[in-house]
């Protein structure tokens, strides 16, 4: 955005924007604040909890970054999980959002029946599911086998435990595809008409109509679907647990096993704060990324 | 070597009634405390109305035992209110210790053990000194009671335990006979790799033993290096590490034989089923495993996943030589007092409600493990609710009186460690040697 | 072949795909559904996906079973889930607003701070955030959920909102303000209006998240009586003791049946609905 062009004087209806922001201002500041302050103080510091924190200067930093080995895998992993669920789910979203942006009978009613697999969540009994299915002697092995295609082993396995749990999240795509069957609601139809006359097929609209309309939705659904993927612990945490051979050990995981079962609160601080700074570069590459691909209907004047 | 005595004590219990036992705790008597055949009397209650808080995790079992004696103590102490937080397990650590730090637990905690002295070395003012406020004892064996892992910290008793836990082997009768093992008298983790030699010969769907990576490291590794050492891992006290690397090299050895010698299921196998889940391996279920390690507080739930099997607890292996029989018996839960609870008093006089009022022990029942009490086991045999291969289990682990886990080697980090050292070689992904020096090294920074 | 009989092959082959897919996808919840009906041998120890017999044992043991009906949860989770979902709708559609129709002294930097506050892992601000809201005396009350609702301090919703708003031609506000329209009007009569599907989304994702929450309803709630869905459900969950499967199971469908059709109803308001055709372009 080259603002330089359009510096002009602020009007006194801009000033109005406070009234609007008051809410999210006052809650920054009354609710929000103190404890990314605190969780930032903590990670200088020993605190294990249940102790008061004692201060410790860069300890924390240093021994994540020199001395604990488990640091690179989480890492790795992380960064894996979410390169594989990211495009997975946004792809998978859009072309069944896409897909079911239609008049036919029944619509509704298989729009709800794919919204299903999302609307458990992270539940106790979709952990349970998701271990049942790919066990060893689970229920996809025992269909792989009925088609002739060997058991793999879906949980046991280092190499393929972490797409397992990939799968799962992938599985729970709903949450985007409802986000861009809003979005798609937003194209206007004469583009499509005028498409239309002058022959363009069904696959060229998508690219040249669908996808540049609702590039902001995308964009939104991107952002946040890495800041999610980044953080991400649940699956991991209910299905192996880190395992096998630490192959599903997210930094998220690992920061909560740190902060609440090892008591090692301070330490977990300081790795989401590692955490923090790797999710910021990542979203500012994706905003800087994003002006090149992203179209708003305002004209960029934000 | 003092296994024969013991067993032939066991020969004796199995044999009799099952109620009668665990002198093994004291390794001294069989005699009853006598105060066990005082009636309970009823304490006046003269303080202030009350609300309490009490918090614990359970299942449905316990929770309706647990709510009918609260219901109980209401209606003999009107003025006294119990608040009843209850909940999964899932979560009740995290928020017990977010509680905690912000003064605002339970006034009656139900604690796991293994995170007790934690608790307590970050700050011993938690939990209110039971002996301080004069609790009445008398029906727990003193030497169970007063064990760090029982709640018994820095000569005050902080913690009651609420039953009576520990190691236990669960034997599939049939299949054991059939293939011709017998678990009920002395043998060696030696015995134990021959034994799944013969079962495999047997039937090659078929392992001795049903064990993942947690249990090889709570039941094999951590028995087998105090059995090996004479030591618990940690010195505690002068807060050094005694297990050597070549020690923990010895322990890790036997476990890759446990895997390479098929007595137990590969490692890649049995990840889906890691942590408390052994129960929903559908080889457990199709009685595919002789035997397997179990708590006495989770046997019944090893049990009720395969109700085709006969079952009974057998002993536990032994090294050669031991310089120390490692085997011992614990507590599931403890129960403290919060310090920061507004009526202590009244918490007082509804935990002796709770553990010592006879009506309250045939309600409880073992929905808590086996009774620690005496009198409680007493009263449950004669309810018959006490499950007599629980009892035999509690009896024999509580036998062999090994040295009591130090609390680095017991806490969350440290038995990660060594499971994790587990997995790796279970993989094959280091050698024994690998891990154990990588396993002794992390474990030497918990200190 | 006439364009007539290609349109209904077209039609025909639509919802074979969507046929075929849909098994796919909703396989694991079918075999889930026959679980409910199944013993926990049956689930663990055989692949079958029909169970050996049909009863609704599991269903109603599951509903009476524990010792507050499910019916007392479900009020709980409406009293707990409605509020915040509207709260959230309000105050994130008016921080939305701000930041995507004005343009102010600073918005770059606090637009950032929004952004940033959704970066920071949530483990570690759950000790000093319960302290908070300990000093503020909001334990064990429905306010944790309610006021930061109120406060927008989930920025999710509001960055969701700020980019559909964003979609919205600026000629619109521009006319209206000609026709001597104040910010709110503009905001209250022409914008929400056109926002509907985005905000009936949004409602949707705040409902069923909230709802389906276990960690904080556990963390901030201590009395059963105040006891939600998310909590009820795992209740019977211990490694100490025999879980039912088939019961949890049971639950998890019954508790999915709201989220169910607040969708299907729900699905007219932003699939269907607005028009936005001529507005841009």
């Amino acid at each position: 955005m080259n603002g330089k062009k359009k510096i002009r004087a602020y009007r006194r209806r801009d000033y109005h924007a406070f009234i609007y922001l008051a809410p999210w201002l006052i809650g920054l500041c009354v609710l929000q604040l103190y404890p990314f302050l605190s969780s930032l103080y903590y990670s200088f510091t020993d605190y294990q909890i249940t102790s008061s924190p004692v201060w410790a200067g860069l300890k924390n930093y240093i021994t994540l970054f020199t001395s604990d080995k488990e640091f690179i895998t989480s890492l790795s992993a992380t960064i894996r999980f979410t390169l594989m669920t990211v495009p997975g789910k946004l792809i998978l979203a859009l072309a069944v959002a896409v897909f079911l942006n239609r008049d036919i009978k029944g619509i509704n009613l298989i729009r709800t029946f794919y919204y299903i697999p999302s609307l458990f969540g992270g539940s106790i009994a979709i952990a349970m599911l998701w271990k049942v299915m790919f066990m060893d002697n689970g229920v996809v092995n025992a269909l792989l086998n009925s088609i002739g295609i060997s058991s793999v082993s879906w949980l046991g396995n280092p190499n393929v435990a972490l797409k397992t749990i990939c799968m799962l999240e992938i599985w729970q795509f709903g949450s985007s595809m409802v986000m861009f069957l809003a979005a798609l609601k937003q194209v206007p139809k004469e583009l499509y008409e005028a498409a239309s006359i002058d022959g363009a097929g069904k696959i060229r609209k998508f690219f040249s109509i669908t996808v540049p309309q609702i590039t902001s939705i995308i964009f939104f659904n991107m952002i946040m679907q890495t800041i999610n993927a980044l953080q991400a612990y649940t699956s991991a945490s209910v299905i192996t647990d880190g395992g096998p051979l630490k192959a599903t050990y997210l930094l998220g995981l690992k920061l909560y096993k740190e902060g609440f079962s090892y008591f090692k609160m301070g330490y977990a601080c300081a790795i989401s704060w590692v955490m923090f700074a790797i999710i910021l570069v990542v979203t500012l590459l994706l905003f800087r990324f994003s002006n090149t691909w992203v179209y708003y209907e305002d004209s960029d004047v934000f | 070597m003092k296994t024969i005595s013991r067993r032939d004590f066991l020969r004796g219990s199995a044999a009799g009634m099952a109620g009668v036992a665990l002198a093994g705790l004291t390794g001294s008597s069989f005699v009853m405390a006598e105060e066990s055949d005082s009636t309970w009397e009823k304490a006046e209650y003269t303080g202030e109305d009350a609300t309490l808080r009490f918090s614990w995790w359970g299942g449905d079992e316990r929770l309706e035992a647990t709510l009918a004696v609260i219901e109980a103590f209401e209606a003999d102490y009107p003025t006294i209110q119990i608040e009843a937080e209850y909940g999964s397990s899932d979560g009740y650590n995290d928020k017990l210790a977010t509680q905690l730090a912000s003064g605002t637990a339970p006034d009656i905690i139900q604690i796991d053990p293994e995170y007790m002295p934690t608790y307590v070395a970050t700050n011993p003012d938690y939990f209110v000194s039971f002996d301080e406020y004069g609790f009445d004892f008398s029906n727990y064996d003193e030497s169970f009671l007063r064990l760090q892992i029982n709640g018994y910290y820095d000569g005050q008793q902080v913690g009651i335990p609420t039953g009576i836990a520990g190691p236990a082997l669960l034997v599939n009768q049939e299949l054991a006979e059939a293939i011709g093992l017998d678990f009920t008298g002395d043998y060696t983790w030696e015995d134990l790799i021959e034994w799944g030699k013969l079962v495999r010969e047997y039937d090659d769907s078929m392992y001795l033993m049903c064990a993942n990576k947690t249990y090889l490291s709570t039941f094999v590794f951590f028995n087998y290096a105090k059995q090996l050492t004479g030591q618990t891992v940690f010195d505690v006290d002068n807060g050094v590490i005694n297990l050597t690397a070549e020690q923990a090299e010895t322990c890790l050895e036997y476990i890759q034989r446990l895997y390479d010698e098929e007595v137990i299921a590969p490692a890649s196998y049995m990840a889906a089923y890691d942590g408390d889940n052994l129960q929903s391996d559908p080889n457990w279920i199709n009685s595919k495993y002789v035997c397997t390690f179990a708590h006495v507080s989770t046997m019944s739930v090893m049990m009720a996943a395969n109700e085709t099997a006969t079952w009974y607890a057998g002993e536990l292996p032994m090294l050669d030589g031991a310089l120390d029989p490692g085997w011992t018996a614990n507590c599931p839960q403890v129960i403290a007092v919060a310090s920061s609870s507004s009526n202590i008093e009244a918490s007082m006089l509804f935990l002796d409600y709770f553990f010592n009022n006879p009506e309250s022990m045939s309600t409880l029942a073992c929905t808590r493990s086996v009774p620690a009490t005496e009198k409680a086991r007493e009263i449950c045999t004669e309810d018959g609710t006490l499950d007599s291969i629980l009892m035999d289990a509690a009896n024999i682990c509580s036998a062999y009186g090994g040295l009591t886990p130090d609390r680095y080697a017991s806490s969350e980090e440290g038995k990660t460690i060594v499971t994790d050292a587990i997995e790796t070689v279970g993989y094959g992904a280091s050698t024994p040697a690998e891990a154990a020096a990588d396993m002794v090294s992390q474990l030497e920074m918990l200190i | 072949m006439t364009k007539e009989q290609k349109k209904k092959l077209n039609l025909v082959g639509s919802y074979l795909v969507i046929l075929v897919n849909g098994v796919v996808l909703l396989y694991p919840i079918i075999w889930m559904f026959f679980a409910t009906f199944k013993t926990n041998e049956e689930i663990f120890g055989t692949t079958a996906l029909l169970p050996s017999s049909f009863n609704l044992k599991n269903y109603i043991e599951g509903w009476t079973g524990t010792v507050i009906p499910y019916t007392k949860y479900f009020i709980n989770t409406a009293i707990l889930v409605i509020p915040t979902t509207l709260f959230t709708i309000v105050s994130s559609s008016l921080v939305a607003y701000g930041f995507a129709r004005f343009r102010f002294p600073g918005k770059k930097i606090l637009f950032a701070i929004l952004i940033a506050t959704l970066m920071l892992p949530n483990s570690t601000i759950i000790i000093p955030r319960y302290m908070l809201y300990n000093k503020l005396h909001w334990l064990d009350s429905y306010l944790p959920f309610y006021v930061p609702a109120i406060l927008a301090c989930n920025p999710f919703f509001s960055y969701m909102l700020i980019q559909f708003m964003r979609g919205l031609p600026r000629e619109l506000d521009e006319s209206a303000y000609i026709d001597g329209c104040g910010t709110f009007r503009v905001f209250y009569q022409i914008l929400l209006p056109l926002m509907k599907p985005a905000m009936f989304s949004a409602a949707l994702f705040q409902f069923m998240w909230t709802y389906n929450d276990y960690f904080n309803s556990l963390i901030y709630i201590n009395s059963v009586k105040k006891y939600t869905v998310s909590l009820a459900l795992r209740l019977s969950l211990d490694a100490e003791s025999v879980v039912v499967w088939g019961k949890v199971l049971a639950m998890a469908f019954v508790a999915v049946v709201p989220l169910i059709i607040l969708f299907f109803s729900a699905q007219k308001y932003f699939v269907e609905g607005i028009a936005t055709s001529g507005l841009k372009g």
